[in-house]
């Protein structure tokens, strides 16, 4: 070899020609791992081979004729030659080896690798295995550059390969180009993972970069590859379009920072010309071979009007406006909805763009998406309602997830101005969660319902703007497929939230809960048991006094089994009992409220046997000790038995046993019939 | 990564054959999606000698063809081995001649 390094002119040569002999192969083969092994064999005797010799006259070739080779090794090996294998293995053996060069005619070749690019986009694969097996056939990627650029380790892609060959080879998925309905299906599977393989490039979703070039372009290969395999397709001639003018649009997308510039904010002169001139040939191709609009199309015609303004200000924003009318018909999204807000905003005004964004703060799919808070603090700014505005901006950058982004979303939300004097809702959260006259279950109930309205809406919108409209979307996206009772819960803690800081802050809210009804709670869905039952269970003879206890506990009081559970014996003790005989020291007795929580008289009267002289360490116990593997942590341990804490699944078991198949949550929900539960005074 | 490959004026002029062969080996390229403009160029070009703030313009032919730029071709590649196999091809089909392969500087 001469001035360059040998290995890196086989990875060269490999990079152009894997996918023609991997897609070879596997029609041979039938077999995509097989196919992948024999390649890699090939590889290897180039890695050997090459520097001594050179690089040959016809490289693909020579690596066929060696894969080839090795395939026939195998198939001879493994005896399983039926009478194909056995024909092809004698002309392969009989003809002198330069016949071993003579490839099949070009379009053989090309339709296997269409084919390979459809066995490895197949549905049967995960997303992720889809677009790793993708890079590695037909992009002809190592394992550690598919890692490298999605920022996972190598071992993972591995397995992700492995995997999916295993389910492809499991599942006999047929080396084959389908036809007939099947067929869109699969098209749309294979321009999918090529455009996830684009986009991942072009607006890298975490990670220090913003753009990955190298996917990027590997993307568009592939585009421009399957292209030409499949000419007539509109929508394959649409997505190369697309990622052509995106591409377009690489060197003026980020800033001499890395910072992100958004597309009206670009220096147009920076915008490759060329790739601008491929994406509008392709786009028209795409308009000749007809057909209804498909999405991809859609947003290549999209990519084209931006294309084409000389300036920002010259964008025909209402034929955008149009375009995407037409996207959001076939390709119904949220993303494609907000996409739509942007232009209308444009094309209409902010107001209008609003109009179409609010409704999608609904959308359980747009939750955690930086880019609707992104979109929203932007039409707030242009409406001059900067302080929502600087509100969106800086919950888009804590969703974020790739840091120049985040940074220039931080940088808005500061460009917004000072805040005026309202309290957050951050503010009022924190002071409403620190008052002292809660008890625990309520505060921890609470806060759950508090956090979920400040990751929604954001610890830094004012209180007045937390209105009903936003809260009530809050609960219809976060809430609305939940239970009744789980509803009425939250309900009762924004309500609770909403007087106390009216009533005893005096700051001026909006009435945040005003849209929110109570459900009616259809009662008996678990059916309680029947006093009657529970006393006879109670008093069967022989019951052991741990379940006595623990039954009666939830019997007789609001507690439920995982919290009757989690006792401890110094839970027990600085609670205090009432009504015990004697072995508990340190009685105190205390209020009724919280001995109507955690357990009754005939409780008390049961402790004192069950704790019998222990100090320390879980109140119910399990009947064994833990086998030295699986010794639990020893806040599970009891110090003095070692023995570990009753699980829970145990507890439950004993129970069905008893009961005939009932639960406990049953019998927590049981009141006893005689002695109603001592109400909170 | 872009390379922007050219050759060189004085080869042996390209008969029918040869004709057909780059023909294909360009049809290959841009199928493999690696091509993206190709073209042959005039010999006889103008020059521009700026010195001084003085623009002096100068038309060709220029005596030594052997210096003048008579076709290139802009690919886009993974690395430049790969940039250098297909050169490799190239040549192999042209037969004789110089030619330059120079990197494009923009995204990589």
């Amino acid at each position: 070899m001469t001035s360059w390094d040998a290995h890196a002119a086989v990875d060269g040569v490999w990079k152009l020609e894997s996918a023609r002999i991997v897609a070879g192969l596997v029609r041979m083969t039938g077999d995509v791992g097989l196919a992948e092994e024999f390649a890699q064999d090939a590889l290897l005797a180039a890695l050997e081979r090459w520097p001594e010799s050179g690089v040959p006259d016809n490289p693909g070739a020579w690596l066929m004729a060696i894969a080839k080779r090795r395939a026939i090794d195998h198939l001879r090996r493994a005896e399983r030659l039926d009478r194909k294998h056995e024909q092809l293995a004698h002309e392969l053996t009989t003809q002198p080896d330069e016949s071993l060069d003579l490839a099949p005619d070009g379009d053989e070749v090309g339709d296997d690798v269409l084919r390979l690019m459809f066995i490895s986009c197949h549905p049967a694969l995960t997303t992720e295995a889809r677009l790793a097996l993708t890079l590695r056939l037909v992009g002809g990627l190592r394992t550690e550059e598919i890692a490298r650029a999605f920022l996972v380790s190598e071992t993972a892609v591995a397995q992700r390969i492995v995997r999916a060959k295993r389910t492809l080879a499991a599942r006999r998925i047929p080396f084959e180009v389908p036809e007939g309905r099947e067929r869109a299906a699969r098209l749309s599977s294979v321009l999918e993972v090529i455009y996830l393989v684009f986009n991942e490039g072009y607006a890298a979703t975490a990670g220090e970069d913003l753009i990955r070039p190298g996917l990027c372009l590997e993307a568009l290969r592939l585009g421009r590859v399957l292209a030409q395999l499949m000419p007539g397709e509109a929508e394959v001639l649409g997505l190369v379009a697309l990622m052509e003018l995106q591409a377009s649009r690489a060197e003026a997308r980020t800033g001499p920072e890395g910072e992100p510039i958004p597309l009206h904010e670009q220096n147009r002169g920076r915008w490759d010309r060329l790739l601008i001139r491929r994406g509008m040939t392709a786009l028209l191709q795409a308009r000749t071979a007809g057909g209804p609009l498909g999405p991809y199309v859609l947003q290549a015609a999209i990519a084209v009007c931006h294309a084409q303004a000389a300036t920002a200000a010259g964008t025909d924003w209402a034929q955008i406006a149009a375009l995407y009318d037409a996207l959001f018909r076939v390709l119904p999204t949220p993303v494609v909805q907000l996409n739509r807000a942007v232009a209308v905003a444009m094309a209409d005004g902010p107001e209008a763009g609003l109009a179409l964004a609010d409704p999608l703060l609904a959308e359980p799919a747009m939750r955690n998406y930086h880019l609707l808070p992104g979109v929203r603090g932007d039409l707030l700014a242009r409406l001059g309602r900067s302080t929502e505005a600087r509100a969106e901006f800086e919950r888009a950058a804590e969703l974020a997830q790739n840091t120049p982004e985040r940074a220039i979303l931080l940088k808005r939300a500061a460009a917004c101005g000072g805040r005026d004097d309202a309290v957050t809702l951050g503010h009022a959260v924190a002071a409403f969660l620190d008052r002292a006259d809660l008890d625990a279950g309520t505060l921890r109930a609470y806060r759950h319902t508090m956090n979920r309205m400040l990751a929604h809406l954001g610890a830094g919108i004012p209180l007045p703007e937390v209105t009903a409209e936003r809260v009530a979307e809050l609960f219809a996206a976060a809430w609305g497929g939940a239970a009744d009772a789980t509803w009425n819960r939250h309900r009762a803690a924004v309500r609770s939230f909403a007087a106390w800081a009216a009533r005893d802050r005096g700051w001026h809210t909006a009435d945040p809960a005003a849209r929110l009804g109570r459900r009616h709670e259809p009662r008996g869905r678990t059916p309680a048991l029947d006093p009657v039952f529970v006393e006879a269970l109670l008093a069967r003879p022989g019951l052991a006094l741990r379940e006595r206890t623990l039954w009666t506990m939830l019997y007789e009081s609001t507690a439920t089994a995982a919290l009757a559970l989690s006792l401890d014996i110094e839970d027990v003790k600085s609670i205090g009992g009432t009504g015990g005989t004697g072995g508990i020291e340190d009685i105190e007795d205390i209020g009724d409220h919280t001995r109507g929580t955690l357990w009754g008289p005939r409780t008390a009267g049961l402790l004192p046997q069950l704790i019998a002289g222990r100090r320390r360490g879980p109140l119910f116990l399990a009947d064994r000790r833990p086998a030295p593997a699986r010794t639990p942590p020893s806040r599970d341990l009891c110090p003095e038995t070692g023995r570990r804490r009753l699980s829970y699944e145990r507890a439950e078991y004993l129970f069905k046993q008893a009961s005939h198949g009932n639960t406990l949550y049953q019998l927590r929900l049981t009141e006893p019939a005689a002695t109603r539960r001592p109400s909170p005074s | 990564m872009r390379f922007l490959m050219t050759t060189k004026g004085g080869g042996p002029a390209p008969d029918e054959a040869m004709h057909i062969e780059m023909g294909k080996f360009v049809e290959e390229m841009t199928k493999a999606g690696v091509l993206l403009a190709t073209g042959g160029l005039d010999p006889a070009g103008t020059r521009f000698t700026s010195s001084g703030g003085d623009l002096t313009i100068t038309d060709g032919p220029f005596t030594e063809a052997r210096e003048a730029i008579v076709s290139f071709a802009l690919i886009e590649v993974r690395s430049k081995e790969e940039a250098i196999e297909l050169s490799r091809r190239f040549w192999q089909i042209v037969g004789d001649g110089v030619g330059d392969m120079q990197q494009v500087f923009g995204p990589e």
